[in-house]
């Protein structure tokens, strides 16, 4: 028997070269010690490489490694942001960290296996991968959270991250427990083709309720979204931006990769499910982000509501919700993560100006940060012609397609109430009187990252296509 | 009766009697003590149902491994923060709730599945060449990835735990 083909190697090659990165990095932190500035170039050209590789890797998917993994095609794309989001993360958090006194080498590595962990999650093809790629990322952000480790916020966050954590891995594992019992395979390819047959055995569903709960834990779903406040405000801000975008974005891939592309849920029961948990995402974190005064956690909430938008699109489970999902991926990485690096630069030690009331009066003293600024409130709002816009348009679209118009409905209520908030922000920046500056200076670096992610709102926001052709031909396996 | 019912039920027993201790037990480091019998009577069933290796695991594992650390625990804990350990019942309602939910899925489960009627095949047949084949050939991936979790979890735990070092 062929344990390895030399196609497997060369298909994954972003992943290995990716991990490899890590190892080194590792190694290069413990040989020479106190110099994380090693650490961060080591990751950081790993992380560029994977991204050139999986550039590369673009074209049809490859079941790999025994049918474990799939490379390419909907894997590839997927990798394509959560190495643009460890790229920005990485990128944004030298000097933040650097600033709040908390520089060290182990922080990239825990980056780039969790990013690891990511591209697992989303090439999986087997219920083993799913949770293995889930823990390898989650056991990595639970350290990333509370790794500036004097602060008490921190240590509540990465505590709170860790244990609720650990309980829906125990919901992951009895449902793929249920589902292999039920099937006789942790194969999702073979269980996609006796779905039809499976769906009507009640253990089984119980077992995809499950599933539900862990993957509605990791994007932050109401009513599994408790953690999501405390843990992104308690932890380093550029590792809220990697959490709220990457991670996010991970979970996301695995929840299409089972539930939309595995599965064929339209019409039963978990459909209905998924829809609810969707509309209560949209409505409870709307309408809780308007009472937040900390901008950490207005962005926390936000991203709840974000997470019910993009859900609409899994509840709706066609080809267009697919597609409108994989797209509204791509926009929310970049305008969340560039939203995170310019709070990143504002902050100051001991949690200082994270208020809303910090940023009166910005555009006078910053005024190119203050247009970055409100490009990526814009797209967060959902207002042409920025990336964010469109993507809430195609997973509306793909739940009114799906006959669930009221679904629809709610998205394009509650989105008129974020409305308020994103545009608080803005306002206060403009039209108000304050002494707020960004203190320090910030390196070139950190503003070419978060101009990048600018563009790219703008961008997409401009020819939304690009994408969209893209994503066209990934649907089923 | 046969030799094979009598220590099935004897490891049955020894399984839900501890259980049942460390539910209902006030004081945890009884509780931790229990444990370690319902793990020994689990790894006794896993004998009898000819999974070797399981029941190995289950040994160097739960009672090797994570039944000491709990025992760790709770000493070191009481000693450092000198809190006296006892355990109390809170939030009965939503226990029984999940409780319930929980045992009707198993018994669901005892039910709807076929058993076999006849006991297991007179040869015993080894599993752990079969597992040690399986993760090296068609489970290689997994098995590498779950080796790249450890370092992650290594490195985690020596970030959080070790002594404070001179920022940068």
């Amino acid at each position: 028997m062929i344990v390895i083909r030399l196609e497997d190697l060369l298909y994954s090659a972003p992943l290995l070269v990716l991990t490899s990165s890590g190892l080194l990095a590792l190694i290069a932190e413990a040989a020479g010690r106190d110099k994380p500035v090693i650490s961060y170039y080591t990751s950081l050209i790993g992380v560029i490489t994977s991204l050139i590789l999986t550039f590369l890797n673009l074209g049809a998917g490859v079941p790999v490694f025994n049918n474990m993994i799939l490379q390419g095609g909907y894997a590839a794309y997927c990798n394509l942001i959560f190495l643009s989001s460890a790229l920005l993360s990485i990128v944004l958090s030298r000097s933040y960290l650097e600033r709040m006194q908390y520089h060290r080498g182990e922080f990239y590595v825990l980056i780039v296996f969790a990013t690891a962990g990511m591209m697992l999650m989303a090439a999986a093809l087997d219920l083993t991968i799913v949770f293995l790629g889930i823990e390898l990322m989650s056991i990595c952000l639970y350290v990333l959270a509370g790794f500036m480790r004097k602060k008490e916020l921190a240590n509540e966050a990465a505590l709170k991250y860790f244990l609720l954590g650990a309980f829906a891995t125990g919901f992951l594992l009895y449902g793929i427990a249920l589902i292999y019992g039920t099937s006789g395979t942790t194969n999702l390819v073979v269980i996609s083709r006796s779905f039809a047959q499976l769906s009507g055995n009640s253990l089984f569903l119980i077992g995809c309720g499950m599933l539900i709960v862990a993957f509605s834990f990791k994007i932050a779903a109401v009513p599994f979204h408790m953690w999501a406040p405390d843990v992104y405000e308690g932890a380093p801000t550029t590792v809220t931006a990697f959490m709220s975008t990457g991670a996010k974005a991970a979970a996301f891939a695995t929840f299409v990769a089972v539930f939309v592309r595995v599965f064929d849920i339209p019409g039963t029961a978990l459909s209905s499910v998924l829809a609810l948990i969707a509309a209560a995402s949209m409505i409870v974190g709307n309408v809780t982000a308007i009472a937040q005064n900390n901008v950490k956690r207005m962005l926390a909430y936000s991203s709840i509501a974000h997470t019910g938008y993009m859900l609409s699109g899994i509840a709706a489970g066609n080809a267009e919700g697919e597609q409108g999902i994989l797209f509204y991926l791509v926009a929310y990485t970049f305008m969340n993560i560039g939203a995170f690096g310019i709070v990143s630069w504002v902050e100051q030690q001991e949690d200082r100006k994270l208020k809303f009331d910090d940023y009166a009066g910005f555009s006078a003293r910053q005024p190119a940060v203050a247009v970055l600024m409100s490009v990526f409130m814009f797209s967060l709002a959902g207002i042409p012609p920025f990336a964010g816009f469109f993507g809430k348009y195609y997973v509306f679209l793909a739940a009114v397609k799906a006959d669930m118009t009221w679904l629809a409905i709610i998205g394009v209520m509650t989105s008129l109430v974020s409305v308020y908030y994103y545009l608080r922000l803005v306002v206060l920046m403009y039209f108000c009187e304050g002494e707020s500056d960004v203190a320090a200076k910030v390196p070139l670096a950190a503003i070419s990252a978060v101009t990048l992610a600018a563009v790219l709102v703008i961008l997409l926001g401009i020819y939304p296509s690009l994408l969209v052709d893209m994503t066209k031909g990934f649907f089923k396996i | 009766m046969d030799l094979y019912i009598i220590v099935f039920y004897l490891f049955a027993l020894i399984t839900l009697a501890s259980a049942a201790i460390v539910v209902i037990s006030k004081n945890i480091v009884y509780s931790a003590f229990a444990l370690l019998f319902t793990f020994f009577g689990v790894a006794g069933l896993y004998v009898l149902l000819m999974a070797d290796f399981i029941a190995v695991t289950q040994l160097l594992i739960y009672v090797g491994g994570i039944l000491v650390l709990l025992l760790f625990g709770v000493m070191l804990t009481t000693k450092v923060i000198r809190v006296d350990m006892r355990t109390a019942t809170v939030r009965t309602f939503p226990a029984v709730v999940i409780v319930a939910a929980l045992a009707g899925t198993l018994i669901g489960i005892f039910w709807s599945t076929d058993w076999p009627q006849s006991p297991a095949s007179d040869g015993f047949e080894r599993t752990i060449p079969q597992i040690g084949e399986m993760l090296l050939t068609s489970y290689l991936l997994p098995f590498e990835i779950a080796s790249v979790v450890l370092l992650v979890a290594l490195i985690g735990a020596a970030m959080i735990a070790r002594r404070e070092r001179k920022a940068l």
